[in-house]
C-alpha cells in the first residue's frame, strides 16, 4: 500500500517537523501578523494595514539597504568560495592521512570556539590605526601613514565576513570531495587528462552539492547579519539586518516584521536559484 | 552621662541584643542589616524571597545584589542586559522580572499597560530627603531644571493610583524610585587634541575629521550633534529633546553631509567601544558616559570630560516595581528599593562618577576626601580609586567639570524618547545607509 | 595530478600548503591579540599598549570578580550546546534518512528548514517569546532558549545530511540486508559508521552555532545569561581584558581538546591496522 511506504519516513521527519513547526512556524504566524500592524511609542495597535510594506517598497532607503547587503554578500560569497574551496582540495587531495585532514580541520576551528563578541572586540588592537598590523607594516617601511581603511570601513565588514564564515564553506565542500571516487581520478589521469582538464570536468562537478550548500549557508548568514556589519563599519554601513535590528530597538515592531517578511522572500528566492541550479534532494532521493 | 542615662543606654543594647537572639532562636531571618532598620518586614520564610533585578550592567553589579542579599535576609539578583533587550522583555516576557532598572525615558514604553506599578510616596523613606531636581522639577536655589528632553519630573508621579498617565505636577504616586544620574558631556583626549575644548561645536570642528565618533542610539547621538549645531549657530531648536519633522530632517541632512566628508570614525554601539576607540587614539573627541572616560584614564591615557559652557545631557535611572509583584514579596521590594538608596549603593556608584539622587545617605559611605573629591568638587586629598580598588586619579586633582552644583547646574537636555520616535528611527537608518 | 599514499610531493602542494598557512595565519590574526592583551598590566586595557605583565585577569576569570558571572553563564553554554548537538545529531540523522523516499509534505518541511535558516534570529526569539508569554509558561534557557536554537542549527544538520546522504551508496544496506541484518543492526553497523564523518560535521556544527549563539537566545533565555549574552551584557560597561583571558583559556582547552581527540584516533586506527593488516 502507497501510505505505508512513506509512512517509516514520516516517522523519521516528526521531531524535526514538529520542532521547526513549534518554535519556527507558529512564531512566524505572529510575525506575519504583526506586520501588519500599527505601532507608535512602543505601542502596537493591531489591524491590518499595508502601509508598513508601502512605506518599504516606496522608500529608496530600502533599495540602497538591499543593494549594500546584496554587495557583502556576494562579494564575501565569491572570496570564501574561492578560498573554502582550495582549503578543502588540499585538505582532501594532498594531506595524506586521516589524522593530518582531521587535526589540520580542528586546527581550523580553534578560533571559533572563543565567542564572537570577544573576537570582534579584538579587531580594533589588530587592524585599527595604533594596532599590530599598522604598526608591523609601518615599522617594515611598507607604509609611513596608519592604513585607516583596514577598519570601520567596508573592507574591515568583508575581512570580518570572510574570518567568521569560510569553514561554513569548506566543511560541505570538503563532505563532497572527499566522497569523489578516487579511482575516477586515476582513470582520468591514465586517459591522459591533465590537471586542469580533471578540475573542471571531474572534482568541480562532482562538488557541486558542497559549493551549493556553502554558497546557501553563507549567503544566508550574511544577509541575516546585524552583528558583524555594525561593529566593523563602525555604524557607517547599513544592511537589511542592521536595519531591521534598529527598529526592534525602537520598539517598532510592525515596520520590523515586513522588512523581515520581505527579506525571507528575497532570500528564499536566491536559494531556491541555487537549488535550481544544483538539486540537492534529487542526489538524495535518485 | 548620668546614672540614669547611662543604665538607659545599657537597657537598650541588653534589649537589642535579646531581640536578636530571640529572632535568632525563633528562627526568623534577620539581615546584618539589622543594626541600620533593615529589613522592616519580619517574616518565617522571609528567606525564600527572591527579587530579580534587570537592567544596565553599570548599575547591577553582583557586588551590589551580593550586599542586598546580605543586608536584607532575603535573596536579590540582578541581571545586567543591555537596554534594547531590556526593553523588549519587559513587553514580551514582564513575569520574568521583578525590579525594573530602567533609564527613565523608557518608561514611556510602559505607562497605563499593566506592566510597572505606582509606589505610594508614604512608602520611600528618603523622599524628602530626594534632590528637589527630582521632587519638584528644580534646583536648591529655586531656579527651575531644563524640561528639554525627558526631564525627571515629566515622568516622575502618575495622576492617580490605578497608574495610567504621568502626572505634570507633584502626586503621591511614585513611577519608582530615582536611583543615580549624571550629566554627560563629551570625552576627548587632551593630548591629542593639544588645546582647551570649550563648546559643544567642537565635536563637528573639520580639524578633528576622521577622529571624531557618536553613540549609535538614534535619539541620543541626535542630541549631541543638535547640541553641537545650536552651539554653531546652524539651528535654533524648540525642544532637543522632542524635535520635530522638520528640525529632524534639517538635523539628519547635515549629519549626512558630515558624514560623507568622513568626519565620523566610528558611531560606537557599547560602553566597550566607546572605551576602545578613545584609548587606542582612533578618535579624539566623541559622545561618552562618565566611567568610560575614568576606565580610559586607569589605564595611564589621559581623557577628558569636558565642561562645556554649552551645558550638559543629562539622564538618570528609576527602579520600578512590576505590576506582577503583590502581597509579601511586593512588600521585599518596597524594603530593597528603600535599602538601593539608604547609601551603600550610593557611595559604591560615586566611585564611577554617578550621582545619588539621594546625595545625604551616600555620604556616609564615602570617606570625607571622596566626598570632597566626587560631589564637591574639590582637589583630592587621596588618590582616589574606583570601586574595585584601582587607582583612577592622583592626588591634587579636580573632578572634570568641577563640583556636583557646577555640573548639574548646568543641564541642558535629559535623554529622550521623542513624539517623532517613529520619524527619527526611519531617517537614522538613512542616514547610517547614505 | 597525482593522488599517490607516498612518494614526493608535487610543486602543487607547497603552493596549496602555503595557501593554507596563510589561512591558519588570518584565523589565528586576531587571536593572537587576544593571547597578548589577555596578559596586560593590571591597570591595562582591550587594546594596545601593555602597560604591563601581568596574569591578574586570569585571576579575575576565577574569582567572581567585576566580571559578571563568566563561569555560571559559561557552563550554561557549555550544557546547553552539548544538548543542542546531541539534539541535532539525532534528529538531522532520522530526518536526512526519512527524506530518501519522496514522502507528501517533504517540499513544506525542506522549505521550512531553509525559511528557518534565513530568517533573522531576533524574529525567531520575539515570536517564541511572545509565544511563551501568552501560554503562561516560564522563559528559561533550556526550554525556550533550546526551542530557539534548534530552529538555528537544525537546518544546517539537515543540509548537510542531505549532501552526506546524497552519497551513500544504498548497495552497502542492500548487502547487510541480505547478510541476514536487522534494521537496527544495519542502522548501527553500517550506515551510522559510513556516516560517521558527516554526523561529526554535524555536531560540530550543532555545538559552535549553539555556543555561539546570540540573536535567538538574548529574548528566550530568561533570567540567566548564556555566555554570549553575559560578555555582551558586560561589554556595555565593563571594558576589561577578562574578556580577553576567556579567549586565551578556551583556546588552551580547545587545544587540550583536539590533542585527546587526535591521539585517540591514532590509537584506535594503529589498533584497527594490526588488526586488518591495512591501513584504513
Amino acid at each position: 500500500m502507497k501510505a505505508i511506504a512513506w509512512l517509516p519516513s514520516w516517522l523519521q521527519v516528526a521531531p524535526v517537523a514538529l520542532i521547526l513547526v513549534l518554535f519556527f512556524g507558529l512564531p512566524m504566524l505572529v510575525v506575519v501578523a504583526v506586520s501588519f500592524f500599527d505601532y507608535g511609542q512602543g505601542r502596537l495597535y493591531p489591524t491590518f494595514i499595508f502601509d508598513n510594506y508601502l512605506e518599504i517598497f516606496s522608500s529608496s532607503v530600502t533599495v540602497r539597504l538591499y543593494l549594500s547587503s546584496l554587495k557583502f554578500a556576494l562579494i564575501v560569497w565569491a572570496v570564501t568560495l574561492l578560498i573554502g574551496f582550495n582549503i578543502a582540495y588540499f585538505l582532501v587531495f594532498h594531506v595524506r592521512t586521516l589524522l593530518w585532514q582531521i587535526g589540520l580541520f580542528l586546527l581550523c576551528t580553534v578560533p571559533f570556539w572563543t565567542s564572537n563578541i570577544i573576537r570582534m572586540i579584538s579587531w580594533i588592537p589588530f587592524l585599527g590605526r595604533n594596532g599590530i598590523f599598522n604598526q608591523t607594516f609601518m615599522g617594515l617601511g611598507v607604509v609611513s601613514q596608519p592604513m585607516e581603511f583596514l577598519l570601520f570601513s567596508d573592507f574591515a565588514v568583508i575581512v570580518a565576513y570572510v574570518h567568521l564564515f569560510t569553514l561554513f564553506m569548506v566543511v560541505p565542500i570538503f563532505n563532497s570531495m572527499a566522497r569523489i571516487d578516487r579511482s575516477l581520478i586515476e582513470a582520468a589521469y591514465d586517459a591522459g587528462a591533465g590537471s586542469w582538464g580533471i578540475l573542471t570536468e571531474i572534482i568541480l562537478p562532482l562538488s557541486k552539492t558542497g559549493i551549493a550548500l556553502g554558497s546557501i549557508f553563507v549567503i544566508t548568514l550574511v544577509m541575516g547579519d546585524f552583528f558583524v556589519v555594525k561593529v566593523m563599519s563602525g555604524g557607517q554601513s547599513a544592511s537589511v539586518a542592521s536595519a531591521l535590528s534598529n527598529e526592534i530597538s525602537a520598539i517598532q515592531y510592525p515596520p520590523a516584521a515586513a522588512n523581515a517578511m520581505i527579506l525571507v522572500a528575497i532570500v528564499t528566492l536566491m536559494v531556491s536559484g541555487i537549488l535550481r541550479l544544483v538539486d540537492v534532494r534529487k542526489e538524495l532521493t535518485g | 552621662m548620668t546614672r540614669a542615662a547611662e543604665e538607659e543606654r545599657k537597657n537598650k543594647i541588653r534589649r537589642r541584643q535579646i531581640l536578636n537572639a530571640a529572632a535568632a532562636g525563633a528562627g526568623l531571618a534577620v539581615g546584618s542589616g539589622l543594626v541600620r532598620g533593615f529589613p522592616t518586614i519580619w517574616a518565617q520564610n522571609i528567606k525564600d524571597i527572591k527579587l530579580v533585578q534587570v537592567g544596565g550592567s553599570y548599575s547591577n553589579i553582583v557586588e551590589i545584589a551580593n550586599q542586598a542579599t546580605k543586608e536584607l535576609g532575603f535573596t536579590v539578583e540582578m541581571q545586567a542586559i543591555d537596554p534594547d533587550a531590556q526593553t523588549n522583555r519587559t513587553l514580551t516576557q514582564p513575569k520574568s522580572i521583578d525590579i525594573n532598572d530602567l533609564g527613565t525615558f523608557l518608561l514611556y514604553y510602559f505607562v497605563g499597560r499593566n506592566i510597572v506599578q505606582p509606589i505610594p510616596v508614604s512608602k520611600y523613606k528618603y523622599w524628602d530627603k530626594t534632590l528637589p531636581i527630582f521632587a519638584k522639577g528644580e534646583y536648591a536655589d529655586g531656579r527651575k531644571v531644563s524640561t528639554q528632553g525627558t526631564s525627571p519630573m515629566k515622568i516622575q508621579y502618575y495622576d492617580s493610583a490605578e497608574g495610567k498617565k504621568f502626572a505634570t505636577q507633584p502626586t503621591e504616586w511614585l513611577t519608582g524610585i530615582p536611583t543615580m544620574f549624571n550629566a554627560d558631556t563629551l570625552g576627548v583626549r587632551p593630548d591629542l587634541i593639544g588645546r582647551p575644548v570649550e563648546s559643544w561645536k567642537e565635536l563637528l570642528n573639520p580639524e578633528f575629521k576622521g577622529k571624531a565618533a557618536l553613540v549609535n542610539t538614534p535619539s541620543i547621538g541626535v542630541m549631541d550633534v543638535a547640541m553641537a549645531l545650536e552651539a554653531r549657530g546652524d539651528l535654533k531648536y524648540g525642544d532637543k529633546g522632542n524635535m520635530t519633522k522638520d528640525e529632524i530632517d534639517k538635523t539628519i541632512k547635515i549629519m549626512l553631509d558630515f558624514k560623507k566628508a568622513g568626519h565620523f570614525r566610528a558611531f560606537w554601539t557599547n560602553f566597550d567601544q566607546s572605551v576602545n576607540l578613545m584609548a587606542s587614539g582612533e578618535v579624539v573627541i566623541q559622545s561618552m558616559w562618565s566611567p568610560a572616560v575614568t576606565a580610559v584614564r586607569s589605564r595611564g591615557i589621559p581623557c577628558y570630560y569636558v565642561p562645556l559652557k554649552e551645558g550638559y545631557r543629562s539622564w538618570s535611572s528609576i527602579l520600578c516595581p512590576m505590576a506582577h509583584l503583590s502581597g509579601m514579596k511586593l512588600d521585599a521590594a518596597i524594603d530593597y528599593m528603600n535599602w538601593h538608596n539608604s547609601g551603600w549603593t550610593g557611595g559604591f556608584v560615586a566611585r564611577q562618577g554617578y550621582y545619588s539622587t539621594v546625595p545625604e545617605t551616600a555620604k556616609k559611605f564615602l570617606s570625607p576626601e571622596e566626598w570632597d573629591y566626587w560631589y564637591d568638587g574639590k582637589p583630592a586629598a587621596i588618590d582616589i580609586k574606583d570601586p574595585y580598588g584601582n587607582l583612577m586619579e592622583k592626588k591634587g586633582k579636580i573632578r572634570d567639570g568641577g563640583s556636583f552644583a557646577e555640573r548639574t547646574g548646568k543641564i541642558a537636555c535629559w535623554n529622550t524618547l521623542m513624539d517623532e520616535d517613529r520619524y527619527l528611527t526611519r531617517r537614522w537608518n538613512e542616514f547610517i545607509s547614505g | 595530478m597525482k593522488h599517490a599514499t607516498a612518494g614526493p610531493r608535487p610543486w602543487t602542494f607547497y603552493v596549496f600548503a602555503s595557501f593554507f598557512a596563510l589561512f591558519v595565519l588570518f584565523l589565528y590574526g586576531p587571536m593572537t591579540v587576544i593571547y597578548i592583551l589577555s596578559f596586560q598590566g593590571p591597570t591595562g586595557g582591550l587594546t594596545f599598549p601593555m602597560t604591563g605583565f601581568s596574569l591578574r585577569w586570569f585571576h579575575a576569570l576565577v574569582t567572581a570578580e567585576r566580571v559578571g558571572d563568566i563561569g555560571g553563564a559559561f557552563n550554561r553554554s557549555i550544557v546547553l550546546a552539548v544538548i543542542v548537538a546531541l539534539l541535532t545529531v539525532v534528529l538531522s540523522v532520522a530526518a536526512g534518512l526519512g527524506f530518501r523516499r519522496r514522502f507528501p509534505g517533504s517540499g513544506v518541511v525542506f522549505y521550512l528548514a531553509i525559511a528557518s535558516l534565513i530568517m533573522p534570529g531576533l524574529f525567531v526569539g520575539l515570536g517564541i517569546a511572545v509565544g511563551f508569554q501568552l501560554l503562561g509558561l516560564d522563559i528559561d534557557w533550556y526550554t525556550s532558549a533550546l526551542g530557539a536554537q534548534l530552529t538555528w542549527t537544525l537546518p544546517y544538520g539537515l543540509l548537510i545530511m542531505f549532501a552526506v546522504l546524497g552519497r551513500f551508496n544504498r548497495a552497502y544496506e542492500e548487502a547487510a540486508t541480505d547478510l541476514g541484518a536487522t534494521s537496527w543492526q544495519r542502522l548501527r553497523e553500517v550506515v551510522l559508521p559510513i556516516l560517521l564523518p558527516g554526523i561529526i560535521g554535524v555536531a560540530l556544527f550543532g555545538f559552535t552555532l549553539s555556543y555561539d549563539e546570540f540573536p535567538r537566545t538574548v529574548l528566550t533565555a530568561g533570567t540567566r545569561n548564556t555566555l554570549p549574552l553575559e560578555i555582551w551584557a558586560m561589554t556595555t560597561n565593563v571594558t576589561s581584558p577578562a574578556l580577553f583571558a576567556v579567549g586565551t583559556v578556551t583556546t588552551i582547552v580547545s587545544f587540550i581538546a583536539i590533542g585527546i581527540a587526535l591521539i585517540s584516533i591514532a590509537v584506535i586506527q594503529r589498533r584497527r591496522t594490526r588488526g586488518s593488516g591495512e591501513p584504513i
